[in-house]
């Protein structure tokens, strides 16, 4: 399988995502998933195959260089991952259509994907059929950039259901664009209070932000202290989440505090609201938290001018990111409905092929 | 649709934005390995120094990058080319500058302007800035200055700590004078080092006389050297031929005289999170090093893997490690930890707070605390290794100590069982201090710095030696101690600094040399001559800075100035330029070498009786046209020299002086047609009426003699004024 090697026009299709990435320069969950789509999308125009698994080896080799460009961004591999299950599809209907074997091969061919591959390898495409199946996975690469796009409709329009009058909520995510969406869309039919966590050091502006434009749509907004969650907890209704990414077992990765607002909501029994796109999903176990967590500038923690105590402290350091375990959480919202954490794992086969797990 | 790329977008202006990096230090303060390999492409946490520059640009949205190399040029080029920058896709074009002539900032400065290169603002920066600041804050800040202010030339990127930051230069500290509000640099100085010694400064009230509202004195500020110029600024070092430094000469240069008519403003960081220093010494190697390690400067760290093929990870408590690194389970590695593929650590190894390259073997209960052991070194079993540097491919035997502050250089090997005293540093072959220029590069350097070095042992006598040391690297050792003069500087006050520098910077005495090798002008030379005859060396170093005139420290230096300052208006004459650009060179040099105004009357009147001389003996014209000739020209020079009636005084006296020792066939001549010009176009009779009175009665017979012609002269200066007093009134002054 690695004996594919990616031509010069791909890698140079590929080194600004890369750079952008390694820079920081493309910033949001949302803007990379799609900065991503669309740069599958061309190097599955550029790229030359002659067998549709020619072209699932560059897309992983593609979505290995990605990976180590920002290893903790997850959103990378998903979208990666999602590409890929697309081709399979298409190869799949492909060969159903050709062949009109007996659909005995669904159980088959889940044990045995690897004498699978190596028949197919033998399978080439002529040209004019290349060229449709370029077609064909392009269209559904759109669609995927359509999913991506529209992401935030299908979760708002579940709002109006789960969010009561009067009541109230706390989100301790202020940078979640859909969260801010969520509540907005919730308020043209009900009137409720939200409180913000002001989420110091990292995202302390974005919290501010927040919060102006909650109040400007006429929410009752409260900003609090992150210290004040346990207190306010008890009068709170349910807490709401954004998060980064979700895991195959039903964890995911939020900003970093919101471990301990979950803690305190467990404590008294506050309902935890997580919102995330489908594209957020990974078919990816939680196995190191070290490995999933970014730790950012240490000088948003410890002002770097203040000499004496840079000199003499051991370590600062300043994760953004908290892995929540799944016992936290009590209902995933996502753009194709809510669903509890322990039901995480169907949707994510639903939409990826557990051989892409492993880009590599 | 490309991918977004929006921060990249907005810096880019309609034309291309291009930056200079100056990839010489033009110093020599990391020799010996400099001998070998130009600063910029020292390894700094694994990654060669220019990377972290580029980086930055890159992130700036710089679109054209200019490298201006000297020291070592081929190599920075040859690194150049084969990077990532040089490739097609690099985000802007590179291009190496071989500029090998320079040997200074401002020769490199003029060299581009003569080259013509520069097409609008650019981005001038150090081929060793560590930086994250937000570049476009920087930019609007400097388009929105520039348009308030149209003289807005440099403005200058600073970041705050506090003054004795561990990141902060403690070579070339320096004070700023801001205009609080708005924030315009009003003066600047550099301080000799914070050694618990008092430094002081001298300003002129003058120059803040349109400021508005608040000065702000600062001492707490980094100065990375990131600067945004505009093309006015390679001109005005044009013009300004003996500007050397960017800070110490064009920006003091600048904001001190009124001459330039420029303005300087510097931004400021707000934001915590923005970092932004420069490597220019091992103390700033160490910190900066540290603070990749325990990301300050994050997104700059270890695994955002810089350059390609690198493939760091992170572990908590800022552990980085690449691939196959082999760790014996008994080793420990503490935090803030850097560990380079293929390196293996043995059994009961400690390792903390350091970096170690790729390819190093380190051995059984070895200890490495703060250090930085570059590529392929070997350290052997029980060495201990403290506030070291290891260069590449050093062999360390075992059971050696390497004390603080050693320096082992490229390829050294050490002996077994051998103690490596403080701060020693060792290269491979024997590096001659005077002999700079078969390295080809900036390393030789006169010394006039005042480098403090607290951890040194008892001075040695002889500034230069060389060992071929057994005793010192063993008997199957290679390496020879390297030694720089300035080693042995304020050997005596550096015990007052000790406990400053002893707990917290251990790598700050390894802070050597300072200067550049530009200092190999006469007045350097002098200077440090001066400095041997005065007592104190302190005395001397504080006075240089300041503006106090010290009349004994300074006579050979005036001579000097002298010298030079009648070349300067020797070269105007000849070139017949025109008589603002002669007095601004003049005025310049002055203010360089801090002479007054007396020294300049002697240069400007030796050098147009020079002239006169040559027109007389050539026979090109008579005394009496060629004196009036000369004087009439170039006699305006003295109107920015005169300033009180004794100026006046003493420039007919130097005059006189001067005429009496040439030829006596003419000399009257001279001296009468000489002041009669100056009568028109620069002093007032009143001046010269009280001139020839009070020496009237004092003069001995040769000067008599030369006199008698100008006895009429002033008979009938007496008469004219008594004639028209009130007009001379006005004219007095």
């Amino acid at each position: 399988m690695s004996s594919t090697t990616i031509s010069p026009e791909i890698l140079s299709l590929i080194d600004p995502v890369v750079s952008g990435l390694k820079r920081h320069q493309i910033v949001g969950d949302k803007v990379i998933a799609l900065a991503i789509c669309h740069l599958l999308m061309k190097v599955i125009s550029a790229a030359r195959w002659t067998n549709p698994y020619d072209l699932i080896n560059i897309i992983r080799k593609v979505g290995t260089i990605l990976h180590t460009a920002y290893p903790r961004k997850i959103i990378t591999g998903n979208i990666v991952r999602r590409v890929l299950a697309i081709i399979r599809d298409e190869i799949e209907t492909e060969n159903s259509n050709n062949d009109n074997t007996p659909m005995m091969s669904s159980m088959f061919s889940l044990l045995s994907t690897n004498s699978n591959t190596s028949h197919k390898v033998q399978h080439n495409q002529s040209k004019k059929q290349s060229s449709d199946f370029r077609s064909v996975v392009i269209e559904g690469i759109r669609d995927l950039i359509d999913e991506i796009a529209n992401v935030n409709e299908g979760i708002e329009t579940m709002s109006v259901d789960l969010i009561h009058d009067n009541e109230i909520l706390l989100t301790p995510t202020p940078t979640s664009e859909t969260v801010l969406q969520f509540l907005i869309k919730a308020r043209a039919k009900r009137k409720f209070t939200v409180l913000v966590t002001e989420s110091f050091p990292n995202d302390i502006n974005t919290a501010h932000n927040f919060v102006k434009k909650l109040a400007d749509h006429k929410i009752e907004t409260i900003l609090i202290p992150d210290t004040t969650v346990f207190a306010v907890m008890s009068r709170v209704g349910k807490v709401i989440i954004g998060s980064s990414a979700v895991f195959a077992n039903g964890g995911c990765i939020s900003n970093s505090g919101v471990a301990h607002v979950v803690e305190c909501a467990k404590e008294h029994k506050t309902p935890v609201f997580a919102l995330a796109g489908l594209f957020k999903l990974s078919p990816l176990y939680p196995f190191n938290g070290d490995d999933l967590i970014e730790v950012g500038n240490s000088g948003k923690v410890l002002n770097y001018d203040d000499f004496k105590f840079v000199e003499n402290v051991e370590l600062v350091t300043n994760p953004l990111d908290n892995y929540i375990p799944p016992e936290h959480i009590d209902i995933y919202i996502t753009n194709v409905g809510g669903f509890a954490p322990s039901f995480i794992y169907r949707i994510v086969l639903d939409n990826y092929k557990t051989e892409d797990n492993k880009l590599e | 649709m490309p991918p977004k790329n929006k921060k990249q977008k907005e810096d880019v202006q309609d034309e291309r934005f291009q930056a200079i990096v100056l990839t010489d230090s033009f110093q020599t303060r990391f020799m010996p390995l400099t001998s070998v390999k130009p600063r910029c492409l020292l390894p700094l946490a694994n990654v060669p120094l220019i990377e972290y520059t580029l980086e930055f640009l890159a992130k700036a949205g710089v679109n054209e990058v200019h490298l201006m190399c000297s020291a070592h040029a081929e190599q920075v080029q040859q690194y150049i080319e084969s990077s990532k920058w040089s490739s097609h896709d690099s985000p802007f074009n590179v291009y190496t500058i071989m500029s090998l002539e320079s040997r200074s900032v401002g020769d490199a400065m003029r060299d581009l302007d003569n080259r013509g290169l520069i097409s609008g603002d650019f981005l001038l920066v150090s081929g060793d800035v560590v930086t994250n600041i937000d570049f476009s804050k920087v930019m609007n800040f400097h388009k929105f200055k520039k348009q308030q202010d149209k003289d807005h030339i440099i403005t200058m990127v600073l970041t705050p700590a506090s003054p004795l930051h561990r990141t902060r230069s403690h070579v070339d500290p320096a004070t700023f004078i801001l205009d609080k509000k708005t924030s315009r640099c009003l003066f600047y100085q550099g301080i000799p080092p914070v050694d618990g010694k008092k430094a002081s400064i001298n300003v002129d009230p003058e120059l803040f006389e349109d400021v508005e509202d608040e000065i702000a004195i600062r001492n707490d500020l980094i100065d990375c050297h990131v600067d945004i110029c505009t093309p006015h600024v390679p001109q005005i070092f044009q013009e300004n031929f003996d500007y050397q430094y960017l800070r110490n000469d064009f920006v003091k240069g600048v904001v001190t005289t009124d001459l330039v008519k420029k303005t300087i403003y510097a931004y400021i960081s707000d934001d915590s999170s923005e970092y932004a220093a420069r490597v220019e010494s091992w103390a700033t190697y160490d910190a900066i090093s540290q603070d990749v390690l325990a990301r300050w400067c994050y997104p700059l760290v270890p695994d955002s893997n810089l350059i390609e093929g690198t493939s760091y990870t992170y572990e908590s408590k800022h552990i980085y490690k690449e691939e196959k690194v082999v760790l014996a389970q008994s080793c420990k590695i503490g935090s803030c930890t850097s560990i380079g593929a293929n390196s293996s650590v043995g059994e009961g190894s400690i390792i903390k707070k350091s970096v170690i390259g790729r390819n190093c073997k380190i051995g059984k209960n070895v200890t490495i605390s703060n250090s930085y052991v570059w590529d392929g070194a070997i350290i052997e079993d029980n060495t201990e290794v403290n506030h070291t540097i290891v260069a590449s491919n050093a062999h360390i035997g075992s059971s050696v100590t390497l004390n603080p502050g050693t320096v082992i250089g490229f390829n050294v090997k050490i002996g077994n069982n051998r103690q490596i005293a403080h701060n020693s540093r060792i290269s491979e072959i024997p590096i001659d201090n005077n002999d700079g220029d078969s390295f080809g590069d900036s390393f030789e350097s006169d010394e006039d710095d005042d480098d403090e070095d607290e951890n040194m042992p008892s001075t040695p006598t002889v500034p230069h030696f060389e060992v071929q040391d057994i005793d010192l690297v063993g008997e199957d050792g290679v390496g020879f101690l390297y030694v720089s003069d300035k080693d042995f500087d304020d050997e005596s006050e550096s015990e007052a600094g000790d406990q400053y520098s002893g707990i917290i910077y251990q790598m700050k005495s390894l802070n050597v040399s300072d200067d550049s090798i530009a200092s190999i002008s006469n007045r350097n030379k002098s200077r440090k001559h001066s400095r041997k005859h005065s007592k104190s060396r302190r005395l001397s170093t504080t006075s240089m800075v300041s503006t106090d005139y010290d009349g004994e420290v300074y006579s050979e230096e005036e001579e000097d100035f002298i010298q030079e300052a009648t070349a300067t208006v020797d070269r105007s004459l000849e070139n017949n330029h025109d008589l603002d650009t002669a007095m601004l060179e003049l005025n310049t040099l002055r203010m360089s070498m801090n002479a007054n105004y007396h020294d300049v009357r002697e240069a400007t009147t030796e050098s147009l009786l020079k002239q006169v001389l040559k027109f007389i003996t050539t026979g090109t014209l008579t005394p009496q046209l060629a004196t009036k000739k000369i004087f009439e020209r170039w006699g305006p020079m003295y109107e920015r020299q005169i300033f009180e009636p004794e100026d006046g005084t003493d420039l007919l006296n130097i005059l006189e002086e001067k005429i009496v020792k040439i030829d006596k066939s003419y000399n009257q001549v001279v001296l009468c047609f000489a002041i009669q010009t100056l009568y028109d176009v620069a002093l007032s009779e009143e001046t010269i009426l009280g001139w020839w009175n009070s020496t009237k009665d004092t003069v001995n017979d040769n000067i008599k003699e030369v006199r008698t012609l100008t006895e009429k002269f002033i008979t009938w200066l007496e008469t004219a004024e008594e004639e028209s007093e009130e007009e001379s009134d006005e004219d007095s002054d």
